[in-house]
């Protein structure tokens, strides 16, 4: 039955040819941390599937964020869970990407032909931090608060544009309800998509130019 | 012997990966659902008696309008809320209390006294002074409260 329908469908769509290019490609002998990147992305899946949950029931406004988090991990079902999923998750993020990123650099992986990988790798490293730095404001509680205040104005010490930048990060002057929104929707919506975006080209060169093998002493 | 070793292997690691990667969906999923789903099986409200107002204000034989205040726990919010309530008494002893919520699809429904009939304002919905459905799409006579006297106040059982 089910076989059956799996023929029909790749009859229509073909989607042996695409899972095969993606399950059972030629890959040189490698080792354990080759799985570094595969497990960022298992980490990536698990903050989407759990971010997602969140915004059912979080309000990113400065009257109800701290109450919607509260009433999450202590009222709803399995809140506990998926908040606590969502907020270990990105620790761990953090850390296997740049665990990837050394494996990169110690193997050379990053020469030709592969420096657009490693760029859009890069960029993705940077959506990583946003993703944290944005995150790490909505629970808006004193930590938050006070963690985003030194951390706009960081931002502001740059000469000349300092000033300009905190306060676009801010949406003013101070830290605001302008603030929660607009990192709310940085985190949800721009840098998602960014993600999205810089992962399928990330993984689709992955594919296509093959993973590169563990240089020899004599490379 | 060999050949037959490498399928056997290979059929292990495929039953391993989807099994491995099964489970890990459920690790997910069951949660997933309880948390989306669970407020069709967690009520917020708790009954209580809700005190209406003086026995006296209720004139015999005509549905008298009570609104109280209550406190609602909608999710993490505690709103004051007000409760239409119709009570109706024949003989002064003994009172229904009659929701405002028509039974159709849940407007609120008013009592005309120069009709005497209950009307719902969407679908034309008509209830006589019992309650019970006079014409319209309502299925259901109005919803009524328990109600208890005590010392010449009313009270319901709500939430
Ligand atoms: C969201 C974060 C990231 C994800 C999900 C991700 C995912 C992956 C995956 C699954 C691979 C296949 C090979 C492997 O796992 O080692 C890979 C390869 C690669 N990644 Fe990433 N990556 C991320 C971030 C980065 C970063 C920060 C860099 C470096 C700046 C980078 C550079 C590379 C390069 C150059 C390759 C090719 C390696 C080769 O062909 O041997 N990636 N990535
Ligand atoms: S809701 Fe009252 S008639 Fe439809």
């Amino acid at each position: 039955m089910v076989a059956k329908f799996a023929n029909w469908l790749d009859e229509r769509v073909s989607w042996r040819q695409v899972w095969d290019a993606i399950f059972l490609r030629k890959v040189p002998k490698v080792n354990w941390f080759y799985t570094l990147g595969s497990a960022t992305l298992f980490v990536a899946v698990n903050q989407a599937v759990t971010g997602i949950l969140l915004t059912l029931y979080y309000v990113p406004t400065p009257d109800h964020a701290y109450d919607s988090v509260q009433y999450i991990t202590t009222q709803v079902p399995a809140g506990w869970l998926i908040r606590g999923l969502h907020h270990w998750g990105v620790s761990a993020m953090v850390v296997l990407v740049v665990l990837h990123m050394l494996r990169v650099i110690f193997y050379g992986a990053y020469k030709y032909p592969r420096e657009v990988t490693w760029f859009s790798g890069i960029i993705l490293l940077l959506v990583v931090i946003g993703f944290g730095f944005t995150g790490y404001l909505l629970p808006w509680d004193q930590k938050a608060y006070w963690a985003t205040t030194v951390g706009t104005r960081i931002a502001g010490t740059p000469p000349l544009i300092g000033d300009y930048l905190l306060r676009i990060l801010r949406g003013g002057e101070d830290l605001s309800a302008v603030t929660l929104a607009r990192f709310f929707g940085t985190h949800v919506w721009v840098l998602p998509a960014t993600l999205m975006l810089l992962l399928g080209i990330h993984l689709y060169l992955v594919i296509r130019i093959g993973i590169s093998a563990v240089p020899k002493k004599e490379d | 012997m060999k050949e037959k070793d490498e399928i056997s292997r290979r059929d292990f690691m495929k039953v391993a990966t989807w099994s491995i990667g099964g489970l890990i969906g459920l690790g997910w999923g069951i949660p997933a659902i309880a948390y989306v789903a669970s407020p069709a099986w967690k009520s917020e409200q708790a009954q209580v008696w809700i005190r209406l107002g003086a026995t006296s204000k209720v004139e015999l034989g005509v549905p008298t309008l009570f609104k109280v205040k209550v406190k609602r726990q909608t999710g993490w919010i505690v709103n004051e809320e007000e409760l239409s309530v119709y009570v109706l008494t024949e003989d002064g002893r003994n009172y229904i209390a009659m929701s405002n919520v028509c039974t159709h699809l849940g407007c609120r429904v008013r009592w005309i006294a120069e009709q005497d009939r209950f009307f719902c304002p969407c679908h034309n919905g008509v209830f006589d002074q019992q309650g019970n459905v006079v014409s319209g799409p309502p299925p259901r006579p109005l919803n009524q409260y328990q109600v208890k006297v005590e010392d010449g106040q009313l009270f319901i059982l709500g939430g």
